[in-house]
C-alpha cells in the first residue's frame, strides 16, 4: 500500500475546508465539509482520512480536522 | 434558421424559398385562385409554397433572406404593374396572385435561356445530376431553345479550385445567384465569400480572389449546401453519384447536438446534410459534422474483440463470448481476491444514453459497488454541482434558440466559434442584429472581434482569477443598485441572499480592490457589469475556462449568483447556458454515470430513491458513493483498484498528468476497453471490445440544452454488435442478466425511474422530433426554457463564493501560466478529427505565446519549444501571436504525441475533482529534440501498435494477405 490516494484526500479535504471558511462559525463550517464527504466522498477514502487523523491528522487545516472527525 | 415552425405544418424536406415569418397577424390572400391565410411579412413566394404552389426560384432558399436577382420568380398580382419577384414581395390582405400564365411562361424562358446561354451542356456527365436546381428549372419553365448560342464570351473554361479537401469549386457552372455568398454571411457569419468584379464579370470569390483552402473560409459547408448547381459540390458525390436514401440521425462531435440527413448508397454514407428540422441547428453544421465522418470507415477501425494477459504481449483476437468471458472470469477474480469494490467503470459522453445508462447499471448492479464515473468529471462536474445548488438542476436554463431574445450576451471561458460552432453562428447572427457581447477569456478569441462583430468589452482576466472576477461583477451590481429587487425578494431565498450580499457587497470584492488579481481594469469591469445588469435581457454562455479550475464549481454558482441577482433566469432571452464539449456530455450526466448519483440525480443515500431501483433491478444497492476518475487512479497505485470497463474514453491522452494516469493504468491486473480505434488508452489494456460508432447504432443523445434527439442506425455495426449489446453480453457473463431488444426499452426503464423523463419514450420522440427534459405529466412536451415559475428546490439559492487562489501560481523556476483548449478542425482526443481530412487545417499541437513572451526566450515561430512544468516536460512548435497575452500560453490536446497533458498537473476543483486543466505554470525554452516523455511514447507506441499487428496477422493465413 502506498499513499496515493491519503496524499490526494488530504489536498482534498483542506481544499474542501477553504472553500467553506466564509461564516464565521467553524462549526457551521466543520458541518458543511463533512456534508460536502459524506455526500461525495466514496466509502474507503472516508475511512482512510478518519484512520489519518486518528494516527496524524497534523497535515488537515482545522475546519477539516472537525469535519473528518465528526464522520 | 431561427424561425419557430410548428413542426407538424412543415415538411422539412421542402424550400419554401424564403423565411418564415415569425409575426402573429394572420394576412388572408389568394394565389392562383386559392385563399392562403399566412403571417404577415411571409413572401408571396412562401405563401405560395405553404399551398403547395411552387413557384420556380433560383436564387432563393429558405435558410437566407429575398435576394431578387435570378427573377425567375416573377408573378402577376391584380392591380400592380409589371412583374415582381415574389420572393421580395410580402404578402398583403386580399392580395390575388397569378404564378402562371402565357406572359410569365415566357419571361421565366427567356431568362433560363441567358442562364444556360453560358453554361456547359454536360448534365448527364454532371456531379448534380439528379439533384440539380439550374436543370430542374430549365424543365420546369420548358426551356427548348437557346438563341444565343454558345460560342460568345462565356466562362465555360474557368478554373477549378480543388484545394478544399471535402468539396470542389467549379465556376463554370456558376450562375452567381450569391446563395453560397448569402449562406456564408447570414447563416454561418464568417463572410469570407464575395461577387467580385460587376456585369459578366462578376464572379465568385472567397476570401480575395483565393483557394478556398487559403481563405477565411472555415469549411462548414453552408455554401456547398446553398448551391443550386454543382459549383460547389462534396467531392464524395463527385466520386459516387447521387445518394439514393437518407436517415436523420444526430452528429457525434460537440454538444450542440446538430441533427443531420446522412445520405446513403447502400450502407455507405455519401453525405451528410444538416437538417432543418434539427432543433438545434436548423440545418446548418460545421466542418466536422458535415464532413468529418470518413473515421467510421477508416482502416483504423477494430472489428474483433481482442485479449491478451499483459500489456507486453501481442493481442490476440478471439471471438466475442471467448473475450467476454475473458474479461467476466478477470473482473471477478480480481473481486475475489481484493474485495467487491477493487473494480469499477467509466461510462461515456459520446455514447448514447442507453448505452451510458447501461454501463453504471452494470457497474452498479453486477460488480455490486458505485465505482463508476464519466469523462465528464473532467469538463462539466463543476456545472452540475454549481447549478444543483443555486438553481436546483444540473442542467442549463435555455435553448439555444433563445439567444436570439438576448440584448446582452456574456460569454465567458467559451470560444463557440471553434468549439460549439453552429451555436456560434446563431450567437453571431444576434450580435449582427445588434446585441452588445462581453467577452471574459485570457486570449483573443474569434468573437472579440470578427467580421460585423466586436465585443463592447473583453475582459482579458489572468488565468486562475475566475471567482475573483465574478465576484466583482456581483459586486458592482449590488453597489451600483442593478439588481432586480422584485425577482429577488419573490423568486429567491431571503435569508441565504442576505447573507451574500453583505458577502459580496465587502470592499475587497470591488473591481478596483480585485484588478490585481483578475489584471482586468476595473473601468472595463464596471461597464461590462452596467451592460450586463441593465440589458432587459442577458445571458451568460460559458464553457471549460469555467469549470475546468480549483473553483470551478464557486465560478459556476458565481455565475447563477449573477443571473439571480439581475433577475436573467426563467424567460427566453436570458439564462446561464453552459457550453458542453462532447455530444452527451448531459446525458451522461443524467444517466448516472456519477459515482454519487443514480440517473436523474437521485443520490445513492437516499434509502427510498435507491429502493425503487432495487426494485426494478433487482439487486442491492450500494449506499455509499463509489470513486471517482482520479480517485481510481489514485486507488489503482495504492493497489487497491484492480480492474475497470472503459467505454468510449480515452483517460490516457484526455485525462491530466499523463505520467500518473499512465503509472495508474499499467497497475492494473484487467483493463477492459471499448472503442472503435486502439486508442492511447486502449494500448494499456487486457480486453479490447470493437465498438459502433454513432452511424452504426440506434439510441439517443441529450445535447447542451437539455434536447434528447434521436440517433438512428445507417448501417450494420462493423464488429456486429452495437455498443449497448456488448455491454449487455458483459452483464450477462458476469452474471447479472440483461435482456433488452432494443435501445428504445432501455429508454422505457430510465423514462420508469427517472422523474425528468418521465414522459419520455421513442414513439414521442417520433412525434416531437425531440424533447427538452423535464418532461413529465407537468410538462408534456417537454421545458424548453427552465424555472420559468419556480426552481425545482423552490427558491433560488445564492451561494457564498470566496475567491480561494490556486496553488497553481507561476514562480520564478515557472513563470509562465499554461492554459488548454479546442480548435474547430479538430475533436477532443482527435481519435476521430485525426483520421479524416481535417488534419489539413491542425496537423499538429502548437505552443501559443505573445511576442513579447518569445522574445525574451529567443523563440522564433515554428521553432521547437520545451515546455516544462512540475508534472513533466513536453516539446511542442511555438505559434507566436497576439492573441495572448504576455505571460499567458496555449495550446490544444488533440495529438496524443504532442503531450499536453503531461504537463498538466493533478490539481482540481474543489469540490467535484474536475481537473484544473486551464491553469498550469510552466517555462519554455527553445529545444532540439523531443522531451523524455514523448520519446518514450514513441517507443510504447511502437510497440503497441506492434502487438496489434501481430493480432490481425495472426488471423487464418489467407493467400497474398
Amino acid at each position: 500500500m502506498g499513499n496515493h490516494q491519503l496524499t490526494s484526500l488530504i489536498k482534498m479535504a483542506n481544499q474542501i475546508a477553504a472553500n467553506n471558511t466564509h461564516i464565521g462559525d467553524e462549526t457551521a463550517e466543520a458541518e458543511m465539509v463533512a456534508n460536502h464527504l459524506t455526500k461525495f466522498w466514496a466509502r474507503s477514502m472516508k475511512a482512510q482520512i478518519k484512520e489519518y487523523l486518528e494516527s496524524d491528522g497534523s497535515e488537515l487545516l482545522p475546519i477539516a480536522k472537525k469535519a473528518v472527525a465528526s464522520l | 434558421m431561427i424561425q419557430i415552425f410548428d413542426p407538424k405544418n412543415v415538411d422539412y424536406d421542402k424550400d419554401y424559398g424564403t423565411p418564415a415569418s415569425v409575426s402573429e397577424n394572420l394576412v388572408t390572400l389568394e394565389v392562383d385562385g386559392v385563399s392562403i391565410t399566412v403571417p404577415e411579412g411571409t413572401s408571396v413566394m412562401r405563401a405560395a409554397a405553404i399551398a403547395d404552389i411552387n413557384i420556380p426560384k433560383l436564387c432563393a432558399s429558405d435558410n437566407l433572406e429575398a435576394f431578387g436577382s435570378c427573377r425567375i420568380c416573377a408573378v402577376e398580382i391584380e392591380g400592380r404593374r409589371g412583374t415582381p419577384a415574389s420572393c421580395t414581395t410580402p404578402v398583403d390582405a386580399g392580395m390575388k396572385v397569378t404564378t402562371q400564365n402565357p406572359r410569365l411562361g415566357k419571361l421565366r424562358r427567356n431568362i433560363m435561356e441567358l442562364y444556360i446561354s453560358d453554361h456547359p451542356l454536360d448534365c448527364l456527365t454532371c456531379p448534380a445530376n439528379g439533384n440539380c436546381e439550374l436543370q430542374d428549372v430549365a424543365g420546369e419553365v420548358g426551356l427548348r431553345d437557346v438563341r444565343y448560342g454558345f460560342s460568345g464570351e462565356n466562362h465555360l473554361d474557368a478554373e477549378k479550385d480543388h484545394s478544399n479537401p471535402y468539396f470542389s469549386f467549379d465556376p463554370s457552372k456558376c450562375i452567381v445567384c450569391s446563395r453560397c455568398v448569402r449562406a456564408c454571411s447570414e447563416v454561418q457569419g464568417t463572410f469570407a465569400l464575395t461577387i467580385d468584379g460587376r456585369g459578366f464579370d462578376s464572379k465568385v470569390s472567397p476570401g480575395q480572389n483565393q483557394d478556398f483552402l487559403d481563405s477565411e473560409c472555415v469549411s462548414c459547408g453552408a455554401c456547398v449546401q446553398a448551391c443550386p448547381t454543382s459549383t460547389l459540390m462534396e467531392k464524395t458525390v463527385i466520386d459516387a453519384g447521387q445518394p439514393e436514401h437518407s436517415v436523420v440521425t444526430t452528429c457525434a462531435y460537440c454538444g450542440v447536438g446538430c441533427q443531420f440527413k446522412a445520405e446513403m448508397k447502400g450502407a455507405e454514407v455519401i453525405r451528410m446534410v444538416p437538417y432543418k428540422g434539427g432543433q438545434a441547428n436548423h440545418g446548418h453544421s460545421c466542418v466536422k459534422g458535415r464532413f468529418a465522418f470518413g473515421y467510421a470507415t477508416h482502416e483504423d477501425r477494430i472489428t474483433k474483440p481482442m485479449v491478451r494477459d499483459s500489456i507486453d504481449q501481442p493481442w490476440q483476437e478471439v471471438s466475442w463470448e471467448e473475450a467476454l468471458s475473458f474479461a467476466a472470469t478477470k473482473l471477478r477474480g480480481i473481486q475475489k481476491q481484493y474485495g467487491r469494490e477493487s473494480i469499477g467503470g467509466i461510462t461515456s459522453s459520446r455514447c448514447t444514453n442507453e448505452e451510458t445508462y447501461l454501463v453504471q447499471k452494470l457497474i452498479r448492479a453486477a460488480f455490486g459497488n458505485n465505482n463508476t464515473d464519466t469523462c465528464a468529471r473532467v469538463c462539466h462536474s463543476p456545472t452540475g454541482y454549481g447549478l444543483k445548488t443555486t438553481l436546483g438542476e444540473s442542467a442549463g436554463t435555455q435553448t439555444f434558440d433563445s439567444v436570439m431574445f438576448a440584448d446582452a450576451v456574456m460569454v465567458i471561458g467559451a470560444n463557440p466559434t471553434d468549439a460549439h460552432p453552429v451555436f456560434g453562428s446563431l450567437l453571431k447572427k444576434r450580435l449582427r442584429q445588434g446585441a452588445k457581447l462581453i467577452v471574459a477569456d485570457p486570449r483573443r478569441i474569434d468573437l472579440v472581434k470578427s467580421p460585423h462583430v466586436e465585443t463592447q468589452h473583453h475582459l482579458t482576466l489572468r488565468p486562475g482569477s475566475n471567482v475573483a472576477f465574478i465576484n466583482a461583477m456581483a459586486h458592482v451590481i449590488m453597489d451600483e443598485g442593478l439588481e432586480d429587487k422584485a425577482f429577488i425578494a419573490e423568486r429567491c431565498e431571503t435569508e441565504a441572499f442576505t447573507a451574500w450580499r453583505n458577502f459580496i457587497s465587502e470592499e475587497r470584492h470591488s473591481p478596483e480592490n480585485t484588478e490585481s488579481v483578475t489584471g482586468i481594469p476595473a473601468a472595463e469591469l464596471r461597464g461590462a457589469a452596467r451592460i450586463y445588469a441593465t440589458a432587459k435581457n442577458a445571458a451568460i454562455y460559458y464553457g471549460l475556462g469555467v469549470t475546468e479550475h480549483s473553483q470551478g464549481s464557486s465560478m459556476v454558482m458565481g455565475i447563477a449568483n449573477l443571473a439571480l441577482a439581475t433577475g436573467n433566469i426563467g424567460r427566453e432571452g436570458v439564462g446561464v447556458n453552459p457550453l458542453r464539449g462532447q455530444n452527451n456530455v448531459q446525458g451522461s450526466c443524467d444517466m448516472g454515470s456519477f459515482p454519487h448519483e443514480l440517473p436523474g440525480y437521485q443520490h445513492v443515500s437516499d434509502d427510498a430513491l435507491r429502493a425503487k431501483f432495487e426494485a426494478v433491478w433487482g439487486v442491492t444497492i450500494d449506499n455509499e458513493p463509489g470513486l471517482r476518475i482520479p480517485n481510481m487512479f489514485d486507488a489503482a497505485l495504492d493497489g487497491t483498484y484492480k480492474g475497470m470497463y472503459c467505454q468510449g474514453e480515452d483517460i490516457a491522452q484526455s485525462d491530466p498528468n499523463t505520467n500518473h494516469v499512465q503509472a495508474a493504468l499499467r497497475s492494473l491486473e484487467c483493463l477492459v476497453v471499448q472503442d472503435i480505434f486502439l486508442n492511447e488508452t486502449a494500448k494499456f489494456a487486457h480486453v479490447f471490445l470493437p465498438g459502433s460508432s454513432f452511424l452504426e447504432k440506434d439510441g439517443t443523445f441529450t445535447n447542451a440544452e437539455r434536447r434528447i434527439n434521436r440517433v438512428r442506425k445507417v448501417m450494420p455495426p462493423l464488429a456486429g454488435l452495437q455498443d449497448w449489446e456488448v455491454t449487455q453480453a458483459l452483464s450477462n457473463a458476469l452474471g447479472y442478466e440483461m435482456s433488452y431488444n432494443h435501445p428504445s426499452e432501455i429508454m422505457d426503464e430510465i423514462a420508469l425511474l427517472t422523474p425528468t423523463f418521465t414522459n419520455v419514450s421513442y414513439e414521442r420522440l417520433e412525434e416531437l422530433g425531440s424533447i427538452q427534459w423535464p418532461c413529465n405529466d407537468e410538462a408534456p412536451d417537454g421545458t424548453p426554457t427552465m424555472h420559468e415559475e419556480s426552481f425545482p428546490i423552490g427558491k433560488g439559492h445564492f451561494a457564498i463564493t470566496e475567491y480561494v487562489a490556486t496553488e497553481e501560481r507561476s514562480s520564478r523556476k515557472y513563470p509562465l501560466l499554461l492554459t488548454t483548449g479546442r480548435i474547430l478542425s479538430q475533436y477532443n482526443v482527435g481519435a476521430q478529427t485525426r483520421r479524416t481530412d481535417n488534419q489539413m487545417w491542425h496537423d499538429e499541437d502548437v505552443l501559443e505565446l505573445h511576442p513579447q513572451d518569445a522574445e525574451d526566450r529567443g523563440i522564433n515561430d515554428g521553432d521547437h519549444v520545451g515546455i516544462a512544468s512540475r508534472a513533466g516536460e513536453t516539446v511542442m512548435r511555438a505559434k507566436i501571436s497576439d492573441r495572448m497575452q504576455p505571460g499567458v500560453v496555449y495550446t490544444t490536446f488533440h495529438h496524443p504525441d504532442s503531450g499536453a497533458n503531461v504537463v498538466t498537473t493533478d490539481n482540481s476543483d474543489w469540490a467535484t475533482n474536475c481537473p484544473e486543466y486551464k491553469v498550469t505554470a510552466v517555462q519554455a525554452v527553445k529545444v532540439t529534440e523531443p522531451s523524455d516523455w514523448q520519446q518514450r511514447y514513441r517507443e510504447f507506441n511502437q510497440k503497441q501498435l506492434g502487438y496489434l499487428q501481430k493480432a490481425q496477422t495472426n488471423e487464418p493465413v489467407v493467400a497474398g494477405k
